[in-house]
């Protein structure tokens, strides 16, 4: 392995200036294909220093392309990123000064817990007794103090994975990606590193780009999530927004995993929409420029419907399944009045489970219900 | 990050013959010592017994009775020497197969698939050809008018032709390409089980190319360059006809020397002495080898937060 590569780390002492400037990381219409296919297609966003970002999105969709062409592990076809103001576009990754958290953790296995997150300071130069005193902190706020002379094959998946987090932060880089760092861990443990993920960003103040496929995980931690899809992203929003009001069928089913009920236009106003639904009913939905008589799909989300009085609701059907799920029951109810239409699914309190077979009205805020050109295929 | 601290050293009391004695009564552990049997019997007859014999021969003295003639023979004047350059051709083709089974393994283990296995093929079929063969081959590219001092000749080369045979040169080439394989062999084997993603994971945290060799791969290979370097040295101990053939009279090796002793002058006692220095020899590496082991793993375990 021949070239010798001198170290320059120009980024290293920036965080704390980033952080009054803004924006940490800026992405301009990046673009990736591979033989033909495009994985990413004009992706552009801005990114504010102190924020956590996630790309939410199935695979295939673009995610972890964006996340290794910011990280420099591949390199797009046309577009820029910019890191507190560096063009970093065509840099190689270890001159970008970013931190990474990958899903295998990737700790170095000839090292103790101790000498991973040294590692990284020892590249820039730090001295012994800063690399100390930043080591020693790092791994106290992520409770592995106990394990600093463990090699990383004596520690469990969780704690592995808080090592490679520290071991990327120790640092300070501006910006930390993070690529599904709990995708290899079981659901218990994923909850409780969520927890402490967020509180880490929190404290410290750190800037994070974070890929996943759960939308619960981009949920709780996210400031803003980038719903992806086919190398584009429908919506980057926060989680509120995405949820309430989700600007494709895409984002409204992926998040919410929405009812979609369809029907017509009947009539326009200011303040809502009012949809005739081919099961008879009428639903009254957040406005939409759509023309009377169009087709539409008013989308609903399962934890946004109610039970009513017979006859104050837009439709009514019988109870098919009951499911208990803790504190909250799954309810499936199939609606009269036409022949084939999807069951509609609701998530009650548990207390407030219909029987099986009942009769019900179901009722929504209008707030609550988007309504989607039927020509736009969500998919 | 210097500072040393002792191993942690398991202290939990073992009943030791207790144990044993439970384990010879089990039934599986009967069952498995009646199945050993034919190769223990074959190795106490044809390898135990054999080197018995020889250690007998090598402390006999000519009229019979007990004598340490034959040692203080072969750490003297000729014999001493001969050793010596055993040693050091040994340890010199190691340090060259090690370094070019490192770089030919490295470079290997990076090929897709069907091209590292081309290559494997091509590294390992010389070694199925006799190696009589394969030293006149040698012999006939490194001659003073062979292949190699031709082309060099003809590109006018400042020197040529060179003296590629019949001197140390000569041996340490030949016995090189008799123990590349094992090296190449060894180090891919390590090289393929290390994950690249571990380089990737460096250069994410700011590790320019040559610190990601140098904290990273090498470290990860350590290993395995260990025990493809000692291998190798044991192997060349003993190693007789690349020597023999492509060496001139001051690069005689010991099994060269044994064999002269046994074949010219029927001094089987001196050769015995000579042949027991060699296994010592090698016994002395393998435990090189282990003593290197645990201090690697020492270092590795070496306190940190203090």
């Amino acid at each position: 392995m021949p070239e010798t590569h001198v170290m320059s780390e120009p980024s290293l002492a920036a965080p704390a200036a980033l952080a009054g400037s803004g924006k940490a990381l800026s992405v301009q219409r990046l673009r990736k294909t591979y033989a033909g296919v495009t994985a990413v297609d004009e992706v552009s966003m801005e990114i504010a220093a102190g924020e956590f970002v996630t790309f939410l999105g199935s695979s295939g969709s673009g995610k972890t392309t964006t996340l290794m062409m910011i990280a420099g592990f591949c390199e797009p076809d046309s577009g820029s990123i910019v890191v507190g103001g560096n063009d970093v576009t065509r840099l190689a990754p270890q001159k970008r000064g970013l931190g990474f958290v990958f899903q295998q953790y990737l700790l170095f296995p000839h090292m103790t817990v101790w000498e991973n997150v040294a590692f990284p300071l020892q590249l820039r130069g730090v001295s012994k007794a800063e690399q100390r005193r930043r080591v020693g902190e790092t791994l106290e706020m992520a409770g592995l103090s106990k394990m600093a002379r463990r090699r990383p094959r004596e520690l469990s998946g969780g704690q592995q994975q808080r090592v490679a987090l520290c071991r990327a932060l120790v640092y300070r880089p501006p910006v930390i990606l993070m690529d599904e760092p709990l995708g290899a861990l079981d659901k218990k443990l994923r909850d409780q590193l969520q927890t402490e993920i967020k509180r880490i960003q929190q404290e410290l103040g750190l800037t994070v780009i974070y890929v996943t496929h759960d939308q619960e995980e981009a949920l709780v931690l996210s400031d803003r999530i980038a719903v992806m899809r086919d190398g584009r992203i429908d919506q980057f929003d926060t989680p509120q927004e995405l949820f309430e009001r989700p600007r494709t069928p895409f984002v409204a089913d992926f998040l919410g995993a929405a009812n979609f009920l369809p029907g017509r236009v009947e009539e326009q106003s200011a303040d809502h929409t009012l949809v005739r639904l081919d099961t008879g009913g009428l639903l009254k939905a957040r406005p939409q420029a759509a023309p009377d008589g169009a087709r539409v799909r008013a989308a609903v989300q399962p934890g946004r419907l109610l039970l009513c009085p017979a006859g104050d609701g837009f439709c009514t059907g019988t109870v098919e399944t009951v499911t208990y799920v803790g504190t909250l029951v799954r309810v499936t109810v199939r609606p009269l009045g036409a022949a084939h239409t999807d069951l509609v699914r609701l998530e009650l309190p548990a207390g407030h489970a219909p029987a099986l077979g009942a009769r019900v009205d179901l009722a929504a805020d209008t707030a609550n219900v988007s309504v989607f050109p039927d020509a736009e295929d969500g998919g | 990050m210097a500072v040393l601290a002792p191993a942690p050293v398991s202290t939990a009391p073992v009943p030791g013959r207790k144990r044993l004695s439970r384990a010879l009564s089990e039934r599986r552990t009967r069952f498995g010592l009646l199945n050993a049997a034919p190769v223990v019997v074959y190795l106490l007859l044809l390898f135990v017994y054999p080197i018995f014999s020889i250690l007998m021969l090598s402390l006999k003295g000519e009229s019979g009775g007990f004598t340490l003639h034959w040692y203080t023979d072969a750490f003297q004047g000729a014999n001493l020497e001969i050793l010596l350059t055993t040693l050091r051709i040994s340890a010199e083709t190691s340090l060259l197969s090690l370094v070019i089974g490192f770089v030919l393994a490295a470079a290997v283990s990076r090929l897709k698939p069907l091209w590292a296995g081309l290559v494997m093929v091509v590294v390992v079929v010389p070694h199925f050809i006799s190696a009589l063969v394969r030293t006149y081959g040698w012999i006939i590219l490194l001659g003073e008018h062979g292949v190699v001092n031709n082309a060099l000749t003809d590109l006018h080369v400042p020197g040529a032709p060179f003296q590629l045979l019949y001197n140390e040169l000569g041996v340490v080439i030949g016995t090189t390409s008799v123990m590349l394989p094992y090296t190449v062999l060894l180090l891919y084997a390590v090289m393929k089980g290390i994950d690249r993603r571990l380089m990737a994971a460096a250069a994410s945290m700011g590790a320019g190319r040559l610190t990601i060799f140098r904290r990273v791969y090498v470290p990860l290979v350590a290993p395995g360059l260990v025990n493809a370097g000692i291998l190798c040295f044991i192997l060349c101990l003993g190693y007789y006809i690349t020597p023999a053939l492509m060496g001139g009279p001051k690069q005689t090796m010991v099994a060269s020397l044994i064999d002269t002793q046994v074949m010219k002058q029927d001094q089987w006692n001196g050769a015995s002495a000579l042949g027991i220095v060699l296994l010592l020899l090698t016994f002395a590496g393998l435990l090189l080898l282990r003593v290197l082991k645990s201090a690697g793993e020492r270092y590795r375990n070496r306190g940190t937060a203090s």
